[in-house]
């Protein structure tokens, strides 16, 4: 996956050369565990996932950043 | 002082009290800071790092601060959430506290923090929406039980490298929930919602959430006290023992892993309403005889670790080794106590099989035997043989004599020496020079029964026993006083 772009729950996810992630237009800290080949962020701090659009998915739906949520 | 109760056991008042201090302190915007302290602290800082348990405790020990002070409740304690009891039928969850789970959507309808009532922010403070939470829905259905809980107080030491979530075996790492049977992680994801992210304080259950892992650390210390914090020094900045930890103001105490370790220090009580978790009764391990043919072992899940004893009727050298195709660890833990580690060794044996060459004193040992790769499985098969065709001689003080100079060389280990009293009389075994040694004394004629131990009684750091012998033959052991601490000394026994 070297380069992907999707709407997640109407949020714009951005994946380019495989590692840079963007949700938004907003350039998003990630990192991967090599001895896990897990996906890890900030954003998400007690979760990791198996691949990067899983965690991007995960930080577009719940990090309070991207939150479409209203009273 | 502060009195930290299990959350289902508030009073009525005590319930309006917790929820009355955390809208007064939303309303004077110092809720929202503590949102951001959290929310833009560095991940490396205060998760996935020995960092992770002191940086909380900090944390929540300075809102308990804020709350006692809008309470005007010098005692007032954040209730902790009791894990095993706290599902979703338990009363914290009840309107007069936390309020409920969300609705269909996640949103937080009932309660003191319902929607309309508390919007949470973003990690730029701005307001964005109600409280969600979404109970078991984000694939951890349950909340841990007491019985995992009890799994991981057993677990030693505090950390190991590389210090983050591969760390094994690490009480802070299994406590955290990256090995193990997931405690702390499983809490945030199990309420989901606002407590997924990096901004979870704007649930206040975070701080009960929190309170709870600290109370098990707490617990987990008078467990272990010879278990300290870990790295003392060699780890990366900000997670040794007196390096400032990030994002930590200055405030009433100091911002190192140092400053925060002992709770009582700090005023923090536990109620006694709960159930104490108890020291879990240990499974005797299964028995190594020296000499024998290796023992056959696997390991048949991935974190697991076994542990094996034996026992060493008289001082002299031996090895400790597995053999087979796994890449197997070894800890050997002695003597006569399962919690002091002596030495480990990952790949010093045939293949990438452990070993352990070491001069042991009479005593029980413990081997505790793991897999280097945290997810591996694998057999392999464990001995203990003694080496040479007697035992050496153990160094000798002689009382009134020339004191023996010597040195300990590596982490964890220690020397003894014997000496012999001939008249019953008050004797001083003391250590000199610049290292912080410590120091136990067992006998008469064994080296087993301790009967005395100092740490700094001596001159500086030095260790120092003065006491009255009957004639006999006694045992000296030095260590280091920090199990990772090197350096010379000289040691000596004199009349008086």
């Amino acid at each position: 996956m070297a380069h992907h772009k999707e709407i997640f729950e109407g949020r714009t996810i951005e994946i380019k050369d495989g590692v840079n992630l963007s949700i938004n237009g907003k350039e998003i800290d990630c990192h991967h565990d090599r001895v896990k080949n897990k996906f890890y962020s900030k954003y998400l701090p007690y979760t990791q996932y198996d691949s990067l659009l899983e965690l991007a998915r995960e930080i577009a739906k719940h990090a309070a950043e991207f939150s479409h949520a209203k009273d | 002082m502060a009195i930290r109760k299990d959350a289902n056991t508030l009073t009525a008042a005590e319930r309006a009290e917790f929820v009355t201090a955390i809208q007064t302190l939303k309303a004077e915007g110092i809720y929202d800071r503590f949102v951001l302290r959290h929310a833009n602290a560095s991940m490396g800082d205060i998760h996935r790092c020995p960092a992770f348990l002191p940086w909380h405790r900090r944390f929540i020990f300075d809102l308990e601060l804020e709350l006692q002070r809008v309470s005007g409740n010098p005692n007032f304690g954040i209730p902790y959430w009791n894990w095993p009891s706290g599902g979703t039928n338990a009363s914290m969850w009840n309107d007069d506290l936390l309020g409920g789970n969300g609705d269909a959507g996640g949103v937080v309808r009932t309660g003191p923090f319902r929607a309309g009532q508390w919007t949470v922010i973003n990690s730029s403070g701005s307001p964005a929406g109600p409280l969600m939470r979404e109970f078991g829905q984000n694939g951890l259905p349950t909340l841990p039980s007491q019985a995992e809980i009890d799994q991981v107080m057993a677990i030693t030491p505090y950390d190991v490298p590389p210090w983050n979530t591969n760390s094994n075996p690490s009480f802070r790492n299994q406590l955290e929930g990256w090995i193990g049977p997931n405690l702390h992680n499983r809490g945030h994801v199990w309420v989901g919602g606002s407590m997924l992210p990096m901004t979870s304080p704007n649930d206040p259950v975070f701080f009960m959430h929190h309170c709870m892992v600290d109370k098990i650390w707490h617990e987990w210390q008078l467990r272990f006290p010879n278990q300290g914090y870990l790295p003392a020094n060699g780890g990366p900045f900000g997670q040794n023992l007196t390096d400032p930890m990030g994002s930590t103001p200055s405030g009433q105490i100091g911002s190192r892993p140092i400053d925060v370790l002992d709770s009582a220090a700090l005023g923090i009580i536990y109620d006694s309403a709960a159930p104490q978790p108890q020291p879990q009764p240990q499974p005797q391990p299964l028995l190594i005889v020296v000499g024998a043919n290796p023992t056959q072992a696997d390991i048949s899940t991935p974190g697991e670790a076994d542990v094996f004893r034996f026992d060493v009727p008289t001082f002299g050298p031996h090895t400790m080794f597995t053999t087979g195709p796994s890449d197997t660890f070894m800890t050997l833990f002695g003597p006569n106590d399962r919690n002091v580690e002596v030495a480990s060794d990952d790949d010093a044996g045939e293949n990438f099989n452990a070993q352990i060459t070491r001069n042991l004193s009479a005593g029980t040992y413990y081997l505790r035997i793991r897999l280097y790769s945290p997810n591996a499985t694998g057999n392999y098969a464990v001995g203990v043989r003694s080496d040479g065709a007697g035992p050496s001689p153990i160094p000798e003080l002689i009382v009134d004599g020339v004191s023996i100079n010597a040195a300990i060389s590596a982490a964890n280990e220690s020397d003894v020496y014997r000496f012999n009293i001939t008249t019953e009389n008050t004797y001083t075994i003391e250590t000199s020079g610049a290292t912080d040694t410590f120091m136990t004394l067992h006998g008469p004629n064994s080296q087993i029964p301790e009967i005395d131990r100092n740490d700094d009684g001596g001159s500086s750091l030095n260790a120092r026993i003065r006491r009255q012998m009957s004639p006999g033959e006694y045992f000296i052991r030095v260590r280091h006083f920090s199990p990772l601490g090197t350096g010379s000394y000289s040691i000596r026994v004199i009349r008086g």
